[in-house]
Protein backbone atom coordinates (compact mmCIF):
# COMPACT_ATOMS: atom_id res chain seq x y z
CA UNK A 1 0.00 0.00 0.00
CA UNK A 2 2.80 2.10 0.56
CA UNK A 3 4.39 1.72 -2.87
CA UNK A 4 1.36 3.11 -4.07
CA UNK A 5 1.33 6.37 -3.11
CA UNK A 6 4.86 6.85 -5.14
CA UNK A 7 3.33 6.34 -8.30
CA UNK A 8 2.14 10.00 -8.66
CA UNK A 9 5.20 11.80 -8.24
CA UNK A 10 7.40 8.95 -10.19
CA UNK A 11 5.06 9.39 -12.88
CA UNK A 12 5.37 13.34 -13.02
CA UNK A 13 9.52 13.38 -12.62
CA UNK A 14 10.28 10.57 -15.28
CA UNK A 15 7.99 12.55 -17.66
CA UNK A 16 9.24 15.61 -16.60
CA UNK A 17 12.91 14.55 -17.29
CA UNK A 18 12.32 13.26 -20.48
CA UNK A 19 10.64 16.28 -21.87
CA UNK A 20 13.36 18.11 -20.49
CA UNK A 21 15.42 15.77 -22.39
CA UNK A 22 13.77 16.26 -25.62
CA UNK A 23 14.07 20.46 -24.79
CA UNK A 24 10.57 21.02 -24.44
CA UNK A 25 9.86 24.11 -22.40
CA UNK A 26 8.10 23.19 -19.70
CA UNK A 27 7.04 26.20 -18.41
CA UNK A 28 5.07 26.85 -22.00
CA UNK A 29 3.82 23.55 -21.58
CA UNK A 30 2.65 23.60 -18.50
CA UNK A 31 0.70 26.37 -18.82
CA UNK A 32 -0.53 25.78 -22.30
CA UNK A 33 -2.42 22.78 -20.69
CA UNK A 34 -3.84 24.48 -18.00
CA UNK A 35 -5.83 26.61 -20.04
CA UNK A 36 -7.72 24.42 -21.54
CA UNK A 37 -9.17 23.12 -17.80
CA UNK A 38 -11.38 26.04 -17.84
CA UNK A 39 -13.38 25.18 -20.84
CA UNK A 40 -13.84 21.76 -20.38
CA UNK A 41 -15.37 22.81 -16.75
CA UNK A 42 -17.30 25.01 -18.00
CA UNK A 43 -18.92 22.68 -20.88
CA UNK A 44 -19.58 20.19 -18.39
CA UNK A 45 -21.63 22.57 -16.07
CA UNK A 46 -25.12 21.85 -16.69
CA UNK A 47 -25.24 18.33 -17.48
CA UNK A 48 -23.67 17.76 -13.70
CA UNK A 49 -26.13 20.71 -12.05
CA UNK A 50 -29.19 18.52 -13.79
CA UNK A 51 -27.17 14.56 -12.58
CA UNK A 52 -26.59 16.70 -9.17
CA UNK A 53 -30.00 18.13 -8.57
CA UNK A 54 -31.46 14.65 -9.74
CA UNK A 55 -29.91 12.61 -7.35
CA UNK A 56 -30.58 15.29 -4.30
CA UNK A 57 -34.08 15.17 -5.02
CA UNK A 58 -34.46 11.20 -5.52
CA UNK A 59 -32.85 10.64 -2.34
CA UNK A 60 -34.60 13.93 -0.29
CA UNK A 61 -37.87 13.20 -1.73
CA UNK A 62 -37.95 9.27 -0.25
CA UNK A 63 -38.46 7.95 -3.17
CA UNK A 64 -34.83 6.06 -3.14
CA UNK A 65 -35.99 4.59 0.15
CA UNK A 66 -39.67 3.56 -0.99
CA UNK A 67 -38.20 2.22 -4.03
CA UNK A 68 -35.73 0.27 -2.30
CA UNK A 69 -37.97 -0.89 0.31
CA UNK A 70 -40.23 -2.24 -2.94
CA UNK A 71 -36.85 -3.98 -4.53
CA UNK A 72 -35.58 -5.60 -1.47
CA UNK A 73 -37.49 -8.61 -1.75
CA UNK A 74 -36.30 -8.91 -4.86
CA UNK A 75 -32.49 -8.09 -3.68
CA UNK A 76 -32.64 -10.76 -1.33
CA UNK A 77 -33.42 -13.29 -3.19
CA UNK A 78 -30.75 -12.67 -5.45
CA UNK A 79 -28.51 -12.58 -1.94
CA UNK A 80 -27.75 -8.97 -1.78
CA UNK A 81 -28.17 -7.82 1.90
CA UNK A 82 -31.21 -5.62 2.12
CA UNK A 83 -28.91 -3.79 4.46
CA UNK A 84 -27.06 -2.87 1.46
CA UNK A 85 -29.76 -2.21 -1.11
CA UNK A 86 -29.77 1.51 -0.64
CA UNK A 87 -26.00 1.85 -1.56
CA UNK A 88 -26.71 -0.16 -4.80
CA UNK A 89 -29.49 2.07 -6.05
CA UNK A 90 -27.26 5.44 -4.90
CA UNK A 91 -24.68 4.70 -6.77
CA UNK A 92 -25.42 5.26 -10.41
CA UNK A 93 -26.67 8.54 -9.24
CA UNK A 94 -23.86 10.07 -7.17
CA UNK A 95 -19.94 9.03 -5.82
CA UNK A 96 -20.32 11.59 -2.65
CA UNK A 97 -23.55 10.53 -1.88
CA UNK A 98 -22.83 6.75 -2.16
CA UNK A 99 -19.23 6.62 0.06
CA UNK A 100 -21.65 8.75 2.51
CA UNK A 101 -23.83 5.90 2.47
CA UNK A 102 -20.60 2.81 2.85
CA UNK A 103 -19.27 5.11 5.74
CA UNK A 104 -22.93 4.63 7.29
CA UNK A 105 -23.00 0.88 7.16
CA UNK A 106 -19.20 0.25 8.17
CA UNK A 107 -20.17 2.39 11.30
CA UNK A 108 -23.38 0.42 12.21
CA UNK A 109 -22.18 -2.90 11.26
CA UNK A 110 -18.98 -2.58 11.59
CA UNK A 111 -16.11 -3.21 8.68
CA UNK A 112 -15.55 -6.81 8.83
CA UNK A 113 -19.09 -8.10 9.09
CA UNK A 114 -20.54 -10.12 6.16
CA UNK A 115 -22.88 -6.67 5.48
CA UNK A 116 -19.56 -4.61 5.95
CA UNK A 117 -17.88 -6.60 3.31
CA UNK A 118 -20.51 -6.55 0.94
CA UNK A 119 -21.21 -3.03 0.99
CA UNK A 120 -17.09 -2.18 0.15
CA UNK A 121 -16.94 -5.08 -2.43
CA UNK A 122 -20.19 -3.97 -4.41
CA UNK A 123 -19.22 0.00 -3.95
CA UNK A 124 -15.48 -0.79 -5.15
CA UNK A 125 -16.47 -2.87 -8.09
CA UNK A 126 -19.27 -0.76 -9.57
CA UNK A 127 -19.24 2.85 -10.89
CA UNK A 128 -21.22 6.13 -10.87
CA UNK A 129 -22.84 5.58 -13.95
CA UNK A 130 -25.50 8.47 -14.71
CA UNK A 131 -22.78 10.83 -13.97
CA UNK A 132 -19.59 9.36 -15.92
CA UNK A 133 -22.22 9.68 -18.48
CA UNK A 134 -23.64 12.49 -18.29
CA UNK A 135 -19.41 13.85 -18.00
CA UNK A 136 -18.40 11.93 -21.01
CA UNK A 137 -20.61 12.32 -23.62
CA UNK A 138 -21.43 16.02 -22.35
CA UNK A 139 -19.79 17.87 -25.70
CA UNK A 140 -21.13 15.65 -27.77
CA UNK A 141 -24.46 16.20 -30.31
CA UNK A 142 -27.25 14.13 -30.61
CA UNK A 143 -25.85 11.29 -28.26
CA UNK A 144 -27.52 8.31 -28.09
CA UNK A 145 -27.06 6.63 -24.21
CA UNK A 146 -29.93 4.02 -24.17
CA UNK A 147 -27.49 1.34 -25.03
CA UNK A 148 -24.38 2.16 -23.11
CA UNK A 149 -26.49 3.37 -20.20
CA UNK A 150 -28.17 0.29 -19.74
CA UNK A 151 -25.39 -2.23 -20.52
CA UNK A 152 -23.03 -0.74 -17.71
CA UNK A 153 -25.86 -0.78 -15.35
CA UNK A 154 -26.72 -4.09 -16.06
CA UNK A 155 -23.26 -4.93 -15.67
CA UNK A 156 -22.73 -3.36 -12.75
CA UNK A 157 -25.74 -4.73 -10.71
CA UNK A 158 -24.95 -8.36 -11.67
CA UNK A 159 -21.59 -8.08 -10.62
CA UNK A 160 -23.05 -6.53 -7.03
CA UNK A 161 -24.97 -10.07 -6.62
CA UNK A 162 -21.70 -11.49 -8.14
CA UNK A 163 -19.68 -9.82 -5.80
CA UNK A 164 -21.88 -10.85 -2.62
CA UNK A 165 -22.05 -14.34 -3.30
CA UNK A 166 -17.83 -13.89 -3.73
CA UNK A 167 -18.37 -12.43 0.34
CA UNK A 168 -19.33 -15.74 1.78
CA UNK A 169 -16.63 -17.74 1.05
CA UNK A 170 -13.80 -14.97 0.45
CA UNK B 1 -31.53 10.31 -20.57
CA UNK B 2 -34.47 12.53 -21.34
CA UNK B 3 -36.41 9.24 -19.86
CA UNK B 4 -34.50 8.72 -16.78
CA UNK B 5 -34.68 12.49 -16.31
CA UNK B 6 -38.14 13.13 -16.70
CA UNK B 7 -39.11 9.89 -14.97
CA UNK B 8 -36.88 10.62 -11.78
CA UNK B 9 -37.53 13.79 -11.22
CA UNK B 10 -41.52 14.08 -11.84
CA UNK B 11 -41.81 11.24 -9.51
CA UNK B 12 -39.75 12.87 -6.58
CA UNK B 13 -41.02 16.09 -7.15
CA UNK B 14 -44.89 14.64 -7.10
CA UNK B 15 -43.74 12.29 -3.43
CA UNK B 16 -42.38 15.80 -2.39
CA UNK B 17 -45.60 17.24 -2.85
CA UNK B 18 -47.76 15.03 -0.80
CA UNK B 19 -44.85 14.61 1.59
CA UNK B 20 -42.73 17.53 2.32
CA UNK B 21 -43.40 20.50 0.11
CA UNK B 22 -40.85 22.42 1.84
CA UNK B 23 -37.80 20.06 0.96
CA UNK B 24 -38.22 20.28 -3.18
CA UNK B 25 -36.89 23.48 -3.60
CA UNK B 26 -33.85 22.55 -0.49
CA UNK B 27 -33.06 19.52 -2.36
CA UNK B 28 -33.09 21.41 -5.83
CA UNK B 29 -30.73 24.35 -4.05
CA UNK B 30 -28.43 21.86 -2.88
CA UNK B 31 -27.98 20.34 -5.52
CA UNK B 32 -26.92 23.39 -7.09
CA UNK B 33 -24.45 23.93 -4.21
CA UNK B 34 -23.08 20.94 -5.18
CA UNK B 35 -22.93 21.24 -8.51
CA UNK B 36 -20.98 24.70 -7.77
CA UNK B 37 -18.26 22.91 -5.32
CA UNK B 38 -17.99 20.21 -7.56
CA UNK B 39 -17.07 22.15 -10.51
CA UNK B 40 -14.62 24.10 -8.57
CA UNK B 41 -12.98 20.90 -7.49
CA UNK B 42 -13.21 19.66 -11.06
CA UNK B 43 -10.94 22.39 -12.47
CA UNK B 44 -8.38 22.03 -9.78
CA UNK B 45 -7.99 18.45 -11.07
CA UNK B 46 -7.89 19.42 -14.63
CA UNK B 47 -5.40 21.73 -13.67
CA UNK B 48 -2.92 19.74 -12.92
CA UNK B 49 -3.56 16.57 -15.49
CA UNK B 50 -4.02 18.82 -18.55
CA UNK B 51 -0.82 20.12 -17.92
CA UNK B 52 0.54 16.88 -17.12
CA UNK B 53 -0.74 15.38 -20.24
CA UNK B 54 0.26 18.63 -22.16
CA UNK B 55 3.77 17.78 -21.30
CA UNK B 56 3.70 14.41 -22.23
CA UNK B 57 1.97 15.23 -25.56
CA UNK B 58 4.93 17.68 -26.11
CA UNK B 59 7.71 15.57 -25.22
CA UNK B 60 6.56 13.12 -27.90
CA UNK B 61 6.44 10.31 -25.09
CA UNK B 62 2.40 10.06 -25.46
CA UNK B 63 2.98 9.51 -29.77
CA UNK B 64 5.29 6.12 -28.05
CA UNK B 65 2.74 4.87 -25.94
CA UNK B 66 0.07 4.93 -28.59
CA UNK B 67 2.19 2.76 -31.07
CA UNK B 68 3.08 0.81 -28.57
CA UNK B 69 -0.76 -0.11 -27.40
CA UNK B 70 -1.82 0.50 -31.24
CA UNK B 71 -2.61 -3.05 -32.40
CA UNK B 72 -4.22 -3.99 -29.57
CA UNK B 73 -6.31 -0.91 -29.04
CA UNK B 74 -6.92 -0.45 -32.70
CA UNK B 75 -8.97 -4.15 -32.41
CA UNK B 76 -10.58 -3.33 -28.98
CA UNK B 77 -12.23 0.31 -30.04
CA UNK B 78 -12.47 -0.57 -34.20
CA UNK B 79 -10.73 2.58 -34.75
CA UNK B 80 -7.36 3.87 -36.83
CA UNK B 81 -7.70 7.65 -35.57
CA UNK B 82 -4.35 7.20 -33.42
CA UNK B 83 -5.21 10.39 -31.53
CA UNK B 84 -8.25 8.97 -30.71
CA UNK B 85 -6.48 5.56 -29.65
CA UNK B 86 -4.03 7.68 -27.70
CA UNK B 87 -6.65 9.67 -25.26
CA UNK B 88 -8.59 6.29 -25.16
CA UNK B 89 -5.61 4.19 -24.19
CA UNK B 90 -4.60 6.55 -21.49
CA UNK B 91 -7.94 6.95 -20.01
CA UNK B 92 -7.80 3.36 -19.40
CA UNK B 93 -3.85 3.37 -18.64
CA UNK B 94 -5.30 6.33 -15.92
CA UNK B 95 -7.88 3.89 -14.59
CA UNK B 96 -5.87 1.26 -13.67
CA UNK B 97 -3.66 3.22 -11.72
CA UNK B 98 -6.44 5.01 -10.17
CA UNK B 99 -4.73 8.41 -10.81
CA UNK B 100 -7.22 10.71 -9.17
CA UNK B 101 -9.26 12.84 -11.71
CA UNK B 102 -7.07 11.99 -14.43
CA UNK B 103 -9.44 9.69 -16.94
CA UNK B 104 -12.19 12.25 -16.73
CA UNK B 105 -10.71 14.89 -19.04
CA UNK B 106 -9.28 12.25 -21.18
CA UNK B 107 -12.14 10.01 -21.68
CA UNK B 108 -14.18 13.26 -23.19
CA UNK B 109 -11.72 14.15 -25.46
CA UNK B 110 -12.01 10.52 -26.84
CA UNK B 111 -15.40 10.27 -26.84
CA UNK B 112 -15.60 13.46 -28.76
CA UNK B 113 -13.34 12.34 -31.23
CA UNK B 114 -15.06 8.64 -31.41
CA UNK B 115 -18.53 10.42 -31.97
CA UNK B 116 -17.07 12.73 -34.76
CA UNK B 117 -15.65 10.07 -36.61
CA UNK B 118 -19.18 8.39 -36.03
CA UNK B 119 -17.75 5.97 -34.38
CA UNK B 120 -20.73 5.40 -31.91
CA UNK B 121 -18.97 1.33 -30.94
CA UNK B 122 -15.86 2.61 -29.97
CA UNK B 123 -17.55 6.00 -27.64
CA UNK B 124 -19.71 3.09 -26.11
CA UNK B 125 -16.75 0.80 -25.62
CA UNK B 126 -15.20 3.47 -23.57
CA UNK B 127 -17.79 4.53 -21.38
CA UNK B 128 -18.32 0.88 -20.58
CA UNK B 129 -15.32 -0.14 -19.46
CA UNK B 130 -15.23 3.16 -17.14
CA UNK B 131 -18.36 2.85 -15.83
CA UNK B 132 -17.67 -0.93 -14.82
CA UNK B 133 -14.67 0.46 -12.71
CA UNK B 134 -11.79 -0.57 -14.20
CA UNK B 135 -9.91 0.55 -10.71
CA UNK B 136 -7.08 -2.28 -9.32
CA UNK B 137 -6.91 -1.23 -6.11
CA UNK B 138 -9.89 0.63 -4.52
CA UNK B 139 -7.93 2.80 -2.07
CA UNK B 140 -11.40 5.22 -0.71
CA UNK B 141 -12.82 1.59 0.20
CA UNK B 142 -9.20 0.31 1.80
CA UNK B 143 -9.06 3.75 3.77
CA UNK B 144 -12.98 4.05 4.92
CA UNK B 145 -12.40 0.25 6.51
CA UNK B 146 -8.87 0.94 7.88
CA UNK B 147 -10.67 3.96 10.02
CA UNK B 148 -13.73 1.82 10.89
CA UNK B 149 -10.75 -0.32 12.65
CA UNK B 150 -11.14 -2.97 10.52
CA UNK B 151 -8.56 -5.89 10.94
CA UNK B 152 -7.69 -6.25 7.55
CA UNK B 153 -8.30 -3.27 5.46
CA UNK B 154 -6.92 -5.08 2.19
CA UNK B 155 -8.59 -8.00 2.97
CA UNK B 156 -11.61 -7.12 0.49
CA UNK B 157 -8.98 -6.36 -2.34
CA UNK B 158 -9.44 -9.95 -4.35
CA UNK B 159 -13.40 -10.17 -4.07
CA UNK B 160 -13.31 -6.90 -5.68
CA UNK B 161 -10.76 -7.80 -7.76
CA UNK B 162 -12.74 -10.65 -9.45
CA UNK B 163 -16.01 -8.78 -9.40
CA UNK B 164 -14.12 -5.60 -11.22
CA UNK B 165 -12.66 -8.22 -13.49
CA UNK B 166 -16.01 -9.68 -14.14
CA UNK B 167 -18.18 -6.18 -14.84
CA UNK B 168 -15.50 -4.79 -17.08
CA UNK B 169 -15.56 -7.98 -18.86
CA UNK B 170 -19.27 -8.43 -19.32
CA UNK B 171 -20.10 -4.96 -20.13
CA UNK B 172 -17.34 -5.00 -22.63
CA UNK B 173 -18.61 -8.18 -24.31
CA UNK B 174 -22.12 -6.76 -24.24
CA UNK B 175 -20.83 -4.23 -26.32
CA UNK B 176 -19.69 -6.29 -28.72
CA UNK B 177 -22.31 -9.07 -28.88
CA UNK B 178 -25.01 -6.04 -29.31
CA UNK B 179 -23.49 -4.47 -32.15
CA UNK B 180 -22.42 -7.76 -34.05
CA UNK B 181 -26.55 -8.46 -33.98
CA UNK B 182 -27.09 -5.18 -35.43
CA UNK B 183 -24.51 -5.51 -38.46
CA UNK B 184 -25.85 -9.30 -39.20
CA UNK B 185 -28.84 -7.90 -39.14
CA UNK B 186 -27.83 -5.18 -41.44
CA UNK B 187 -26.71 -7.49 -43.88
CA UNK B 188 -29.52 -10.01 -44.10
Amino acid sequence: MKYFSLVVPVLFILVFLFALFKKVKLYDSFTAGVKESLPLAFSLFPYLAAILMLSELFEKSGLSEMVTSFLSPAFRFLGIPPEIAKLVLIKPFSGSGSTALLNEILTAYGADSYIGRCACVSYGSSETVFYISAVYFASVKYKKLLKPVSIALFANFVTVVFGCFLCRFM
Amino acid sequence: MNAVFTLVFLASAMLCLVMNPDGFLDALLSGGQKTVTVSISLIAVYCVWFAFFNVLKESGLSEKLTRLFYPLSRKLFRSNDKEALYLATSNLTANLLGLPGAPTPLGIKATEKFYAAKNRYAADMLFVLNATSLQLIPTTVIALRASHNSAAPADILPATLIATLFSTILGALLVFLTSKRIRIRKRK
